[in-house]
């Protein structure tokens, strides 16, 4: 029952920001397609680049909140003796942390999106499918590693405040050194599609980024081993 | 069966349940053939560990005042010897009786006496002996 | 039967710094018994359970519980299937209910009592569809015992279980409590209110600054322990007085008490052969041995 321990306690946030994303969505795209005719796909386009914008703001704050808690931070709330007192590992107790969170991460992503491909279908916009597709991929794929970041800082950092506050500096932190120094590995520039978006119609053109996305992927992951190394080390 | 057993006054619980039961073979409020409550009931009946209980039952199994029978429990047997022995006890508290009503008229307080009366049995036996 | 204790600890030791929580520790835990753990706070006692169960690791030494390495993570584990502990601060998730929660617990276990757990909900009339976080400390307290004593583990591990508790909870906890034991359950649990110890414990460890000061049966301490008042008729030398067994000599002018965890007859004796016009023999409860043991350190 350790999946449903972490539904529990991720519910609200989870909710509240897919109820958030979702209508968001529906209503800037709805509202903004409608000052659009059908034959300016170019416009439309941009309309949709701007939307991820928006989604990815939004998207990050949610993980990063989702990433939160675990047992350090019930060390601190007091529960951490019975968590710890189960039968279970401490690799197991933050795999179904991590699995329940990743699960939240990817319904926030495609929620919203399918959600805009339900609302410019319905007004008749030209929106492909595959765009779409290329938007989840890069956010849901390469935006692991805030999530990943998120539990790791979780591993660490013990107040209910100082967490998030550490996990979303670091994000900032991230993005503003990556940009000065190394701009073509920017996680940041690479969720918004901003490597890929063409400048004259505004599609994600060219094939899938599938190694740049799988390594980040592959970041989030040493994200989690770590976590789960800090995990097993710590004393409670 | 009304047992009380008090823990400050320096002698194992066990001692204490074990007196109290051979009183009340005594004074014949257990009788002959009398089942006493399993270990576990005991137990929770007077709070206290079920190994001070089952101790004490040992014990007065060893000494014949009752037979431990496997599945059924602990039953008194009063054999004709421990009738005397009440007889004795009778006689006991009378000479007691008539003791402490002489330290009363001398002046001493009941807590006094009780306090005396603790002090002397504390006393070991040899100490005594050797007096 | 063969003894094997379902504690041991050899040197067990826990170290912040420089400071020591816990020293050298040797305990040794018997089975089907009430072994009760006391000391002030701060003495180490719930360190020392953290390290049992893996929570905390020891800087030296090691030990068992149930015969399972408490420093190796997956036997700790395994052991830990077998064991109910309730932590000081009765823990319990705040956004579960109450039926929520025991179904949590339930889960875990396989010695699970599902009669015991529906028969505990109703005595202590906890509600079940309330949130935990809105039950009062006495219930919050009756539902973290429940998770354990609805189990039926090899051992029982409780710190503090009566903090929280009215009179009548404490008396239904300490017959809980002794119905384990009955059943073979191991108890050992840690406490400050003597009076109910000395009721149902069948062996002590008294724990002082991290330090095993008293490690023995409640029988024995009760037949050794005594408190001897002497009156003589000049002020007595305390330096007499420095037998095997005495722990501690107070003098006020011509009146001397000694505090001894065995001897008295020794004692007794040099009295008399100082001439001691009084001497008054008396039993020590635990509250006083407990006192006197802290104190001397």
């Amino acid at each position: 029952m350790l999946w449903y321990k972490a539904w529990l306690e991720t519910r609200s946030r989870f909710l509240t920001s897919l109820a958030t994303l979702t209508i968001f969505c529906a209503v800037f795209v709805h509202h903004a397609q409608g000052l659009l005719r059908p034959e300016w796909t170019t416009d439309f386009n941009r309309l949709l680049f701007v939307t991820q914008q928006f989604v990815v703001i939004m998207w990050i704050l949610a993980v990063v909140l989702l990433g939160m808690g675990g047992i350090v931070r019930e060390k601190a709330l007091g529960t951490s003796s019975l968590t710890l007192s189960l039968p279970v590992s401490r690799a197991h107790l933050l795999g179904i942390r991590i699995g329940m969170g990743v699960l939240e991460t990817i319904t926030l992503g495609v929620v919203p999106w399918a959600t805009i491909f339900l609302v410019s279908s319905l007004g008749r916009m030209p929106i492909l499918i595959t765009q779409v597709e290329f938007y989840v991929l890069l956010l849901v794929g390469g935006g692991s590693v805030y999530f990943a970041m998120s539990i790791l800082v979780s591993s660490l950092v013990e107040g209910e405040y100082t967490a998030p506050a550490v996990a979303f500096g670091l994000a900032l932190l991230a993005a503003m050194l990556f940009d000065a120094w190394l701009r073509p590995y920017n996680v940041w520039r690479l969720v918004t599609g901003d490597y890929y978006v063409d400048r004259k119609t505004h599609l994600l053109s060219g094939h899938f980024p599938w190694f740049g996305t799988l390594a980040f992927m592959c970041a989030a992951g040493l994200m989690f081993l770590v976590s789960i190394k800090v995990i097993q080390r710590r004393e409670f | 069966m009304f047992f009380k057993l008090t823990p400050t006054t320096g002698q194992p619980l066990y001692l204490q349940l074990m007196q109290q039961i051979r009183h009340a073979t005594e004074t014949g409020a257990l009788q002959d053939g009398n089942q006493l409550p399993g270990i576990r009931t005991l137990a929770e009946e007077l709070v206290v560990s079920p190994n001070t209980v089952a101790k004490a039952y040992s014990e007065l199994e060893h000494d014949g005042v009752l037979e431990l029978r496997q599945g059924s429990g602990a039953f008194v047997c009063v054999k004709r010897r421990t009738r005397s022995l009440a007889d004795h006890v009778q006689v006991a508290r009378r000479r007691l009786r008539d003791l402490i009503e002489g330290l009363r008229e001398e002046g001493l307080l009941d807590e006094e006496i009780k306090r005396a009366f603790e002090a002397e049995l504390l006393y070991p036996a040899e100490i005594v002996r050797k007096r | 039967m063969t003894y094997m204790p379902v504690i041991q600890t050899r040197d067990l030791t826990k170290s912040y710094g420089c400071v020591a929580a816990v020293r050298a520790l040797n305990l040794s835990v018997g089975p089907n018994r009430i072994t009760a753990f006391l000391g002030q706070n701060g003495a180490g006692k719930s360190t020392t359970i953290k390290m049992l169960l893996g929570m905390i690791r020891p800087s030296c030494g090691e030990g068992t519980v149930l015969g399972k390495l408490i420093t190796n993570a997956k036997e700790n584990r395994e052991m830990r299937r077998t064991v109910a502990y309730v932590a000081e601060n009765k823990p319990l998730y705040g956004y579960m209910t109450v039926e929520q929660t025991i179904r949590f617990a339930s889960s875990f276990y396989s010695d699970w009592r599902t009669d015991v757990a529906r028969r505990l909900l109703n005595e202590y009339k906890l509600p079940p569809q309330r949130k935990v976080a809105s039950l009062s400390k006495g219930m919050r307290t009756k539902l973290a015992l429940l998770l354990a004593f609805a189990r039926r583990p090899e051992l029982l591990i409780l710190d503090e279980p009566s903090e929280g508790l009215d009179p009548v909870g404490i008396e239904h906890l300490l017959q809980t409590l002794v119905a384990e034991s009955a059943e073979g359950v191991a108890i050992f649990f840690s406490s400050h209110q003597i009076a109910e110890v000395e009721r149902v414990a069948d062996h002590v460890c008294i724990l002082d600054k991290g330090c095993l000061m008293v490690d023995a049966s409640l029988d024995q301490l009760r037949q050794c322990y005594r408190r001897i008042d002497l009156v003589f008729p000049f002020p007595p030398d305390e330096r007499e007085f420095r037998i095997t067994g005495v722990e501690r000599v107070r003098t006020k002018g011509h009146q001397m008490s000694v505090f001894a965890s065995g001897n008295a007859e020794a004692v007794v004796e040099r009295a008399r052969d100082l001439d001691a016009i009084s001497v008054e023999v008396a039993p020590v409860g635990l509250r006083d041995i407990f006192l006197e043991t802290v104190k001397e350190n």
